[in-house]
């Protein structure tokens, strides 16, 4: 008799223990779609705005409600992470859970203040957040960015901001940033850190090259204003500028630790200037290489081997069967984005004083420890004076699918 | 020996003592006696006044062959005109003398008539047994689509002729072991005299004659006996209805054990391996074989862990939950009044008496209770909110998965096993679910059937061909199971 | 009956060193080796595989030359029953803080990670109730488990890998030698006694098929563990930076919370937590049954599994003395193996001198 008596006592337990320590049932926590943060007068207080996913929105099980909204915002003040969530509490019934939110958006007047080191500096020793969630910089405040934000053809918010983050990233108009890279390079204090610059606001759109743009500069008809384009620099853990799209690319581009994807760009007609030529532009393998020279200017070598598949020749010149046309566009093209490159990396060299490459990874192995390469000082002393020389090398080039140009003015006729 | 069994034994010695009279009419009144002749109607006692000499036949109606006795017995008896030898007469295959009434008992029992002769010391048993039996049917519960469809059926004489018919040599050995008192009933061993190891089967027949209970009728219950863990929820021998199974585990090297009554046999030792492989995995090809191993490895671990890691992973650890399915998860709950461990328990047991009513119920009434049942569980508990459809999907597949079971016998091992993970999964989550494996794991190893540790070959390991996992192809199976320690281990 | 007597062999052993050493590579060890050499930290454990060898060596050597003992009878059979005794205490004493610091540091990890709102008590007493009973199965079935087991873990650590080397630049093993080639040989010589457990194993040199086995067993066991921390170490590095790999204590679990596998599956770190949990709880298992070996060993108790329960409860009150996790790894178990390293490193020597002084007193 004793031990089915023993069994029905285990049976019961899990019972009586429903509900203890960390067991929590899903309907009563509230996931956290994305953190906003922006500063506020008070020095040391932040104003945390949660973004909450609405479970019951967009599914099709029987008896859901169709009427409750897609999400809710609520923004409450707070020193830290988790005690703004213990706040955002008073208003919202269920645990606020921080674990599945991909995106911190944080406002470009917080970054640009000396307090948001501080504010980060709480965000790896809580649990709930997330290291690989991303850091975005936005132009507005975050309260008002999250609340302008209405996708249209999402109807879960999360999505909104994982498909934009990956399409944006795919075409390397803004850089991957997650918080744990932020924590790296500040904390290697030799290199800037780039995020996503991001607004809703439009302001003086103007139609350039289509990577020419900053957030907000781009002239977009829709609903839904917001933009995510180009990048914002942290220098030491504090943002000190803004990148755009094109430049956000170079940085991706010159960076051997960042996945290396495609980019559609346009480049002159060399033929006929007054046309542009577009292509997809695949960058295939960086090498970086430094010369460093202790108390001389050191040289880096940057090896750049890309190749570019050729969409549109609105020119109709004939690039498919002439090699030497052929060689001329390459050494056109190889020009214009060594200029553009060469003058980027003066800016960072004159205005940021430090570079968003990740270069002093490239540097390290010419020391033996830590205190030696610290004493070189990289991020003050070695690169805003080194020569940087870009070297770059189409590797393949081809044309698409298609045979030849049609002439148009053949067509014309 | 107990002392309670020594009334028992008497008896029988008293019996064994009794010798054969020269006096029919002792005889005849000492067995008609003892076997309360004109009460026991089937019991015939009868005497044939013959040209040459007195007989006197005993035999049950209900287990003799009539037409045998009428013309193999009764009529040459009659027909006799010199007084001779009965054995002479008597024109049956199977013919013994017997010395004294133990012997007359067990021919009795066995379907045998028994034949004295007025004046001889000495009487004749005559085996025309008739006993009735299911014809050979097709294995209902180990199913295969290729291979052999005859399963055993409950006489050991057809079922052991089944096996001789897969495996006619002389070194297949069928040995007789008595179990039991009342009535004595006979254990077969069934084994290839130059593979098996001595060892397991003086064990195997140790175990057989230590059995001290009166009657043993059938293997089911005989193995509850054999087994060294009567509670643990693992079985060590091997339950099977398959004679192909059984003469395939004979020759590499294993015991099989059979009883009349039971169609079906056990085999011995047994690992835990062989209650997932199924014979079919050698009967189809080599890749379609290593398929199905694949899909029941899959569904053996759907049906013990998909519930419990569920309970875990969405009441502890819902970070790990891709936002989509948490969210979808959630919104699926959201009206559900019961707690995850709860909604997950009561889809389960339901599950269970679907299943028990299932086995038990009517063959008639069937269809319409598993319609209802099905009904009510999956439908209607869904639409009134009272579980939510994720759970009645998990639960769903976990006890469909269950099914795949290659035996009966791990079935039960693995809802059980469910059971105590979802229970444990309810404690702390991953941690208390791992921990549950764990023991549960080390419980598995350490066991032992009658010798053989239950999870060799795997660990410890010993010399075999490697089929635990996947099978090879046949003619790179070159060794019998080495954990068995075979006389022989080369295969080919 | 048992048709097998004695059945591990290697292979199990192989097991067994792999889960009580190789794992270090995912507790909170790198956490102490980066708290001084930074990125260099996988060049410290390099150094302690090195520093340990002689001495495990002689050893070995020792017990091959000694046949039917194990190392406790070895200990009593060289120096005598008092004085080997003595130092029987004090390989016990050191193997047993050891196990008390390193099943808090496990405890807090679990705790911390998955269950921060349980008390650490709670945890910590169904994590040691699981231990001891897969310790009090004996060492046939733990030696089976462990490679039943291994499996799992095989695939766990192969699939960090491939996660972990996702985002992992090897630039960042640069300046090799961390803070100082002067720091990371220091390091590793004074934490070499982190893997005491080489020594420890010794005890069950006796219960394998035969003893030929255990040689290899162990020599292979230790390679791929050696192999799997250095590696481990060296992918925490290049994930982390030598600035930020020294704040993080939880390395193994940080490495792979960092990384999302595509977008869909983006907290995987808990994922990782099953092989971890599984080589966990027979890691200890082993621990606690050795150490019960090794006391059952020098006061001649046969049936020393009665022990495991008291030394069990009593590795887990003393260790949880320490008021929280940062004590007890950088300052008791970095201490404490100050202490210890000494003595492991030194006591094959002494039984070596007292065997060769045995001989010439012989002759």
């Amino acid at each position: 008799m004793k031990n089915p008596l023993l069994i029905l006592c285990l049976f019961l337990l899990p019972l009586l223990l429903g509900g203890c320590f960390d067991q929590k049932e899903l309907e009563e926590q509230a996931f956290i779609v994305s953190i906003g943060v922006d500063n506020t007068n008070q020095k040391g207080v932040f104003r945390f705005t949660f973004q909450i996913a609405n479970p019951e929105v967009g599914n099709s099980a029987s008896g859901t409600s169709a009427n409750e909204p897609t999400q809710e915002v609520i923004s409450v003040l707070g020193t830290d992470f988790l005690t703004a969530t213990n706040a955002a509490n008073a208003t919202v019934a269920k645990q606020i859970s921080l674990n599945q939110s991909r995106i911190l958006i944080v406002s470009e007047k917080l970054a640009r203040s000396t307090d948001f080191i501080y504010l980060m500096q709480s965000a790896p020793s809580t649990v709930d957040i997330k290291l690989n969630a991303q850091l975005v910089v936005s132009k507005e405040d975050a309260e008002k960015y999250i609340r302008h934000n209405k996708p249209q053809l999402e109807s879960r918010p999360h999505k909104y901001y994982q498909y934009m983050l990956d399409r944006a990233k795919e075409t390397g108009i803004i850089p991957d940033a997650p918080i744990v890279r932020y924590f790296q390079i500040t904390e290697g204090d030799a290199d800037l850190f780039i995020a996503p610059y991001t607004t809703t606001e439009e302001e003086n759109p103007k139609f350039g090259e289509e990577d020419h743009y900053k957030a907000g500069e781009i002239p977009v008809n829709g609903k839904n204003q917001t933009q995510f384009m180009g990048s914002a620099v942290f220098k030491e853990g504090q943002m000190i500028g803004t990148l755009t799209g094109e430049e956000t690319r170079f940085c991706l581009m010159f960076d051997s630790t960042l996945t290396q994807k495609d980019i559609i760009a346009s480049y002159t007609d060399p033929v006929k200037p007054e046309f542009q030529v577009a292509g997809r532009l695949e960058i295939n393998n960086v090498d970086v290489n430094v010369n460093y020279l202790k108390d001389k200017q050191s040289t880096i070598d940057v090896y750049v081997n890309y190749s570019l598949n050729v969409y549109a020749i609105p020119s109709t010149v004939n690039y498919m069967k002439n090699t030497e046309k052929q060689r001329l566009l390459e050494k056109s093209i190889n020009k214009q984005i060594g200029e553009r490159a060469d003058n980027f990396i003066k800016k960072t060299q004159e205005e940021y004083r430090a570079q968003p490459f990740y270069w002093s990874l490239h540097v390290r192995s010419k020391f033996l420890n830590i205190p030696e390469y610290e004493k070189a000082d990289w991020m003050n002393k070695v690169y805003p004076n080194a020569k940087v020389n870009i070297h770059l090398e189409l590797r393949g080039l081809e044309f698409g699918k298609i045979m030849r140009e049609s002439e148009i003015k053949e067509v014309r006729d | 020996m107990f002392p309670w069994q020594k009334n028992k034994t008497e008896a029988i010695e008293k019996r064994k003592v009794r010798k054969i009279s020269r006096n029919m009419k002792d005889n005849v009144a000492y067995i008609e006696e003892q076997y309360s002749f004109g009460v026991n109607f089937d019991f015939e006692s009868r005497s044939l006044q013959g040209p040459a000499a007195k007989y006197h036949l005993f035999f049950y109606t209900t287990t003799v062959s009539t037409k045998q006795l009428n013309d193999d017995i009764i009529k040459p008896l009659l027909a006799s005109k010199k007084p001779i030898p009965i054995d002479r007469i008597v024109t049956v295959s199977s013919l013994n003398s017997i010395k004294n009434m133990d012997d007359v008992e067990k021919g009795l029992n066995i379907g045998s008539v028994i034949i004295f002769q007025d004046g001889v010391a000495e009487g004749f048993e005559a085996s025309i047994p008739d006993f009735k039996h299911r014809a050979i049917e097709k294995a209902d519960n180990e199913r295969t689509v290729k291979g052999p469809k005859d399963s055993f059926t409950e006489s050991v004489t057809t079922n052991i002729s089944m096996i001789r018919k897969k495996m006619p040599s002389k070194d297949l050995i069928v040995e007789s072991i008595d179990v039991g008192v009342r009535p004595v009933d006979p254990v077969s061993l069934v084994y290839t005299r130059d593979l098996v190891n001595e060892k397991v089967l003086e064990n195997i027949r140790n175990r057989i004659k230590k059995i001290t209970v009166d009657n043993i009728r059938n293997v089911e219950v005989l193995e509850q006996f054999l087994e060294e863990r009567p509670r643990s929820l693992f079985p060590t021998l091997l339950y099977t209805e398959r004679p192909d199974n059984a003469a395939n585990y004979v020759s590499e090297g294993f015991v099989v054990i059979m009883m009349d009554n039971s169609s079906s046999c056990l085999i011995a030792p047994m690992t835990i391996w062989g209650f997932f492989h199924s014979p079919e995995d050698i009967y189809l090809r080599w890749a379609f074989g290593n398929f199905s191993r694949i899909v029941r490895a899959m569904a053996y671990l759907i049906t013990l862990f998909i519930s419990a890691a569920y309970i875990a992973i969405t009441n502890y650890h819902s970070q790990l939950v891709p936002i989509d399915l948490l969210l979808a998860i959630a919104a699926s709950r959201e009206r559900v009044p019961l707690p995850i461990t709860f909604e997950v328990l009561l889809m389960e047991v339901a599950f269970e008496l679907i299943r028990e009513a299932g086995v038990r119920i009517p063959t008639p009434l069937g269809p319409t209770i598993g319609i209802v049942g099905a009904l009510i569980l999956g439908q209607a508990a869904v639409e009134a909110n009272i579980v939510s459809p994720i759970v009645v999907i998990l639960v769903a597949l976990s006890g469909l998965s269950s099914f795949t079971a290659a035996n009966y016998s791990i079935n039960h091992t693995l809802r059980i096993s469910r059971f105590l993970f979802i229970i444990a999964a309810s404690f702390f989550g991953v941690l208390s679910l791992l921990g549950a494996i764990t023991i549960w794991l080390t419980y598995v190893v350490s066991l032992n059937s009658f010798g053989v540790s239950y999870f060799s070959p795997a660990t410890p390991h010993t010399k075999s061909s490697d089929g635990t996992y996947f099978r090879k192809l046949l003619k790179n199976v070159k060794w019998r199971p080495g954990y068995l320690k075979p006389k022989d281990m080369d295969k080919q | 009956m048992e048709l097998l007597k004695k059945p591990l062999r290697a292979r199990e052993l192989v097991a067994i060193v792999f889960m009580i050493i190789g794992l270090k590579g995912g507790d909170t060890t790198p956490a102490l080796f980066a708290d001084e050499a930074q990125n260099a930290l996988w060049l410290s454990p390099i150094i302690s595989f090195l520093v340990i060898l002689p001495p495990f060596l002689t050893l070995m050597y020792l017990l091959k030359k000694y046949k039917t003992k194990n190392l406790a009878e070895l200990i009593k059979h060289l120096l005598g029953t008092r004085v080997g005794t003595i130092l029987g205490i004090l390989l016990f004493i050191s193997a047993f803080i050891s196990m008390a610091t390193d099943m808090r540091n496990i405890v807090e990890e679990i705790n911390y990670l998955y269950f921060p709102d349980s008390p650490t008590t709670v945890i910590y007493a169904a994590f040691l109730f699981i231990c001891l009973y897969v310790a009090n199965k004996g060492l046939d079935t733990i030696g089976s488990l462990a490679w039943a087991i291994l499996p799992v873990i095989a695939v766990t650590i192969l699939s960090v890998m491939f996660v972990d080397l996702q985002d992992s630049v090897w630039q960042r093993l640069f300046p090799i030698f961390g803070s100082g080639a002067s720091v990371v040989i220091k390091d590793g010589i004074s934490l070499s006694s982190v893997f005491l457990e080489f020594f420890l194993l010794t005890i069950m040199y006796q219960a394998f098929q035969d003893t030929r086995k255990f040689r290899i067993g162990i020599g292979i066991g230790g390679i791929l563990s050696a192999m799997l921390i250095v590696s481990f170490y060296a992918v925490y590095t290049m994930v982390f930076d030598y600035n930020t790999i020294d704040n993080i204590a939880y390395l193994y679990q940080e490495s792979t919370e960092v990384i999302p596998l595509g977008h869909f599956f983006t907290n995987i770190s808990t994922i990782f937590m099953v092989g971890w949990l599984f080589s966990n709880f027979l890691r200890f298992a082993i621990f606690l049954y050795i150490v019960c070996w090794l006391y059952g060993a020098l006061f001649q108790i046969k049936r020393f599994k009665g022990l495991l329960v008291p030394i069990g409860f009593l590795a887990m009150i003393i260790s949880l003395i320490p008021p929280n996790f940062i004590v007890n790894e950088l300052m008791v178990r970095k201490t404490s193996l100050h202490w210890i390293s000494p003595i492991y490193l030194c006591f094959p020597f002494i039984l070596w001198a007292a065997s060769y002084w045995k001989e010439r007193r012989k002759q």
